[in-house]
């Protein structure tokens, strides 16, 4: 066995262990909570990803008054946002986005069995797998960030034929379509889908991304809008909710 | 063919792994000998997206990068290379596809081998289709298909046979995004295994029937995803620590096309291949630093320690500075293999191999699990109960935590978050039964619920 080694500070920087913060992500969460004590309950086991305590936090809330369809802006989403807040600043990991999503999703479900009302969501997004394609857990990410960030979540699955995503779009009237692939061949699908969508004069944002996806690529189709990272597309859909054109998108998420 | 399970290493110490050789070298394709004394390039690639439209388009595609590769190839001086064609999905879908792309590249290999004498082989990966839309269909009319397509190009030219297969994926992919190691365990060591003992007896049969050379998997599907979700440094998507026992898992998986009569070289982007090199004594191809034009990494140099066939992962076809994109990543690939064989023939060997193993070994945990002597005593958990697919797999997962507490208590740093990750999988597996047959069953139960596209009867559970 070899005897040589190194001092590794003189080779190689560990910038995240340099960087890292010194507040923890409970002590970070903790300082996000609502302050009134039955929201706060609720959006601490989102925090946690625990649904059991989510629906025990909902179901004190209403027995004290609350509005089961309120409490879903109000508590709810609230928890999740301080989940997405601490995602996007770094301080926690997909993992527990993903679990506290579980959790939110749980609690939506309860609280729409509790009212004859309906929830009014931010806005609906349509997610597909390019045709050809069966890798899905990038848009499995994607819908489940969008969720996360308030999005109605319209999910076609994998392998779905350009047909099927054109009447989706009809069908759904959706903000925003987003399109992932792994393969160079099967990504081709989404010009097809581009070229479909202007010939029924569906002028839809369409965020692509995904393994051998790159901005080359969906610059070439005029509805495309490359997102590098899944964490892109929440912020894709919230700046089509400020009103940013397709062109003015491009702007900013091209990045390369 | 029958299963036969490893229960012990092929090497007597870690020190006597090196790039190059192996302890079973495989004879391939036109004078190829892969781990027989010297390492050899793998060159991959990747159609342009247009070039799927037809199979004329996609022959002709395959025409035009074999003949760059081979030109280069000789253009520059170099003996020996290995062309690996992993089909895009039109081509093992459509079998004859896939034979007719093999017999095309075969046929200029054999032109650029009697003229010039050079090595050469060829591997073909047929995609692993058996999944329609919503769920795996492992064991259905897509497997049939596949062996199809096994059968077509291993009559037309094919030397190595190779899949990326994907059991085990739909509780993988659940799981992996909720930290649940015990679902990665049971996805990975249990599941996957499973299916790579299925298929794998499959395609060494077809193999045998035509007398090319059955090289083996990877689990590209479940422990690249969570590299890849992992990604580099700053990314916030999985911790490392979690990666890495992943991949540890992974061994034994993998290892199980070997035991079910594959003979290697293992794939490329198997970056538990170091693991499986130390137990089967099987040549392995590796990537890393030539892989960045697929993706970036954090141990580009780490994995080339034991490597006997060095591969670019794929590439694009397209025009570059300086040639066509499968030119240029071929080149860089063929000179780092003659550095390489030069260090052998000047007995330089074991340094080049050491200095590749530093360089990346505090990196990343990754880098430090997969460094060749961690790596063979990661092998040695799992040879130390080889039969029980279960057991040997979660003995891997604690190893490879072992191995990073070691770690952090000399010069691998880590963030809180990744030891915190680590602790809390440390937990989670020593929570863990040690009869297979409980886990298997408690696993059934909560998967089931848990993924709706968890089908059973794919494993023939």
């Amino acid at each position: 066995m070899t005897s040589l080694d190194i001092d590794p500070s003189d080779i190689l920087v560990r910038y995240n262990v340099k960087l890292e913060k010194a507040m923890t992500p409970k002590d970070a969460a903790a300082e996000l909570y609502p302050k009134d004590e039955l929201y706060r309950q609720i959006a601490v086991a989102i925090f946690d990803g625990e649904e059991d305590d989510v629906i025990e936090g909902l179901e004190k809330a209403i027995a004290a008054g609350k509005n089961p369809i309120a409490l879903i802006d109000d508590a709810l989403m609230v928890g999740m946002k301080v989940v997405t807040d601490l995602y996007d600043q770094g301080t926690i990991f997909l993992p527990n986005v993903m679990m506290s999503a579980d959790a939110m999703l749980d609690g939506i479900e309860f609280c729409k069995s509790q009212s004859d009302e309906a929830p009014v969501s931010k806005g609906k997004v349509v997610c597909h797998v390019a045709e050809g394609d069966v890798h899905d857990i990038g848009k499995t990410i994607v819908a489940a960030l969008l969720r996360a960030n308030g999005y109605e979540v319209v999910d076609l699955g994998r392998d779905v034929p350009v047909d099927e995503v054109i009447e989706a779009v009809k069908a759904e009237k959706p903000l925003m379509l987003t399109g992932t692939a792994l393969m160079t061949t099967t990504m081709y699908a989404f010009k097809a889908v581009n070229d479909r969508l202007l010939e029924a004069s569906l002028n839809v944002p369409f965020a692509c991304g995904g393994g051998a996806v790159n901005q080359d690529f969906v610059s070439t189709y005029d509805l495309g809008i490359y997102g590098e990272e899944a964490a892109d597309a929440p912020k894709i859909a919230d700046k089509i909710l400020a009103g940013s054109s397709i062109s003015a998108l491009k702007e900013e998420f091209h990045k390369h | 063919m029958a299963i036969n399970r490893y229960t012990k290493m092929a090497y007597d110490s870690a020190d006597d792994m090196i790039f190059g050789k192996c302890k079973h070298p495989v004879k391939t394709g036109l004078g190829l000998e892969i781990g027989g004394g010297y390492t050899t390039p793998e060159i991959n690639y990747a159609p342009r997206p247009e070039a799927g439209a037809s199979k004329e388009k996609l022959v002709k595609e395959y025409q035009r990068i074999t003949t760059d590769i081979m030109n280069r190839m000789v253009q520059v001086g170099f003996p020996a290379v290995v062309l690996e064609t992993e089909h895009v999905e039109q081509m093992t879908n459509n079998p004859t596809w896939g034979g007719e792309v093999a017999h095309a590249q075969k046929t200029i290999m054999e032109e650029f081998h009697d003229e010039y004498g050079i090595k050469c082989a060829l591997r073909h990966t047929p995609g692993d289709i058996r999944e329609d839309r919503d769920y795996l269909d492992l064991r259905g009319d897509k497997f049939t298909v596949l062996m199809e397509s096994f059968e077509e190009i291993a009559a037309n030219g094919a030397d190595m046979l190779s899949l990326e297969s994907m059991g085990g994926k739909e509780v993988f992919d659940y799981s992996i995004l909720r930290n649940d190691v015990p679902g990665m365990l049971y996805a990975i060591g249990c599941l996957g295994t499973m299916d790579m003992d299925f298929i794998w007896q499959e395609i060494s049969s077809v193999a045998k029937k035509h007398g090319v050379v059955s090289a083996g998997d990877t689990d590209c599907s479940e422990a690249n995803t969570a590299m890849f979700i992992g990604g580099g440094l700053l990314d916030k998507n999985l911790a490392h620590t979690l990666a890495i026992i992943a991949r540890a898992i992974s061994a034994p998986r993998s290892l199980a096309a070997y035991e079910a009569g594959a003979v290697g070289p293992g794939k490329d982007c198997g970056y538990e291949n170091t693991i499986i090199k130390a137990i089967s004594g099987v040549p392995i191809s590796q990537e890393g630093k030539t892989s960045t034009c697929a993706h970036s990494d954090v141990m580009g140099n780490v994995v080339m320690q034991c490597c006997d066939l060095w591969s670019n992962e794929s590439v694009e076809y397209h025009a570059e500075f300086g040639g066509t994109s499968v030119q240029c990543w071929g080149e860089s690939l063929a000179y780092d293999c003659a550095l390489m064989n030069t260090a052998t023939a000047t007995g330089q060997e074991k340094t080049l191999r050491d200095l590749f193993m530093l360089s990346d070994k505090y990196r990343d945990p990754q880098g430090y699990v997969l460094a060749y002597d961690n790596a063979y005593r990661v092998g040695e958990a799992i040879v130390k109960d080889g039969n029980d697919i279960y057991l040997r797999a979660k003995n891997a997962a604690l190893k490879s935590v072992e191995i990073m507490e070691e770690g952090i208590a000399g010069k691998l740093e880590m963030t809180k978050f990744e030891k915190g990750a680590l602790a809390d999988a440390k937990a989670a597996l020593m929570a863990l039964t040690d009869d297979q047959d409980t886990f298997m069953s408690d696993c059934m139960t909560k998967y089931k619920e848990e993924v709706k596209v968890f089908l059973p009867e794919n494993y023939g559970l």
